[in-house]
């Protein structure tokens, strides 16, 4: 695969999914720059990446933190090419009986917070000319569970902005792709497959949750120049979880 | 650096226009025919080549409307309020756009030199204070 462009800004760096890209990411000579929330993010990061050293970096970001957004844009500089979005605050709610303080500053954080690093970083890639941005939102947008409505409202919404900036800016070489992965046998997911794994089988048509590698090979691809057609859309990536009935 | 110029040349790259077009004097809006994406141009290459931090409502005049309106609903004198809130507007200018307001967008190139110029000022400010 080839890419235009080389550094990579890792939003939600120490998820599973993020250190297994980053790794890719070292193989495909792209330099990854994972962002982190606390010091046990960071560890994790350096302990998984511990045999790359200087291939990578990780920075501090916050999400709802507005000094950690200009902290990191500081030290990032005006060389972002790529960003992928894998932050995702947990949110489980009936919405009848949410705590509206809560509901507020979820939204806030996973909706207006993203917005302001999303222009921010477009901005930057503007400066470039050029810049690919991937979203990573969730089959649970289109069909959410019980309890996931603030969850589904937030991707939802989250999907909407990144959609939009390929819109506006496809033009000026900024462009966007939203993947929705169902479940994926990790972080997270791991979890509720192993717990619910006769429920997952039967509700999806290829029998199987998605592995690691599947999804971060996709994200993967879908930076490179070939799928540079892509813009401004949605991309489930869940077996045909959310296809039927 | 020559602000003016240099303004020439974004706004002729940004709006394939000849920049001997372009004056002082111009209208972004009403005779260059600026939209908004243009603009949104125009905040970024003024950001990279002037090295200033640039606030896009404020350098293209979005919310002049909101200050009159604001001004009036707080009984304010309306020229003292816009100066305080678009400190890099003369007073002089300030008059000629209220005259000038319901004719359309009142921005003009001489505006977005003024934006830069002070906004330049206040870096070096920052510079010679932390260089002392």
């Amino acid at each position: 695969m080839k890419f235009t462009g080389n550094r990579a800004l890792i939003l939600g760096g120490s998820c599973d999914l993020a250190i297994t890209l980053a790794r890719r990411m070292i193989e495909a000579e792209l330099f990854p720059i994972l962002t982190y929330r606390n010091e046990k993010g960071r560890e994790y990061i350096s302990e998984n990446l511990k045999d790359c050293p200087k291939k990578y970096s990780s920075l501090y970001l916050e999400f709802g933190n507005r000094d950690s957004m200009d902290s990191l844009l500081h030290q990032t500089g005006d060389d972002i090419a790529f960003m992928v979005d894998f932050v995702q605050g947990n949110f489980e709610s009936l919405v009848a009986s949410a705590d509206m303080e809560d509901v507020f500053s979820y939204f806030a954080e996973n909706i207006s917070f993203r917005t302001e690093i999303v222009k921010r970083v477009a901005r930057i890639m503007m400066k470039n000319k050029r810049g690919r941005l991937i979203y990573i939102s969730s089959a649970a947008a289109k069909r959410p569970n019980p309890g996931q409505g603030f969850y589904a409202a937030a991707k939802l919404a989250s999907e909407a902005i990144y959609k939009n900036l390929g819109l506006e800016l496809g033009g000026h070489g900024i462009t966007t792709v939203t993947l929705r992965p169902g479940y994926i046998d990790s972080g997270r997911g791991r979890k509720f497959i192993q717990d619910h794994s006769k429920e997952v089988i039967d509700k999806v048509p290829i029998k199987r949750a998605l592995t690691k590698k599947e999804v971060v090979e996709a994200i993967l691809f879908y930076l490179s120049n070939s799928a540079a057609g892509f813009n401004a859309t949605e991309i489930p990536m869940d077996g045909g979880l959310t296809a039927g009935k | 650096m020559d602000i003016l110029e240099e303004i020439k040349k974004i706004l002729a790259e940004i709006l394939d226009i000849e920049n001997n077009i372009i004056t002082p004097e111009t209208y972004l809006i009403r005779e260059l025919g600026a939209e908004s994406i243009d603009l949104l141009e125009l905040a970024i290459a003024i950001n990279s080549v002037f090295n200033i931090d640039v606030d896009d409502d404020e350098i293209f005049l979005r919310t002049l409307r909101q200050y009159i309106t604001e001004a009036g609903q707080q009984d304010k004198d309306i020229l003292q309020y816009l100066a305080e809130k678009l400190p890099f507007l003369m007073r002089e200018r300030l008059e000629e756009i209220i005259a000038d307001i319901e004719s359309g967008p009142t921005l003009k190139v001489k505006d977005l030199i003024s934006y830069i110029d002070l906004e330049r000022q206040k870096s070096w400010n920052i510079n010679s204070r932390l260089h002392l």
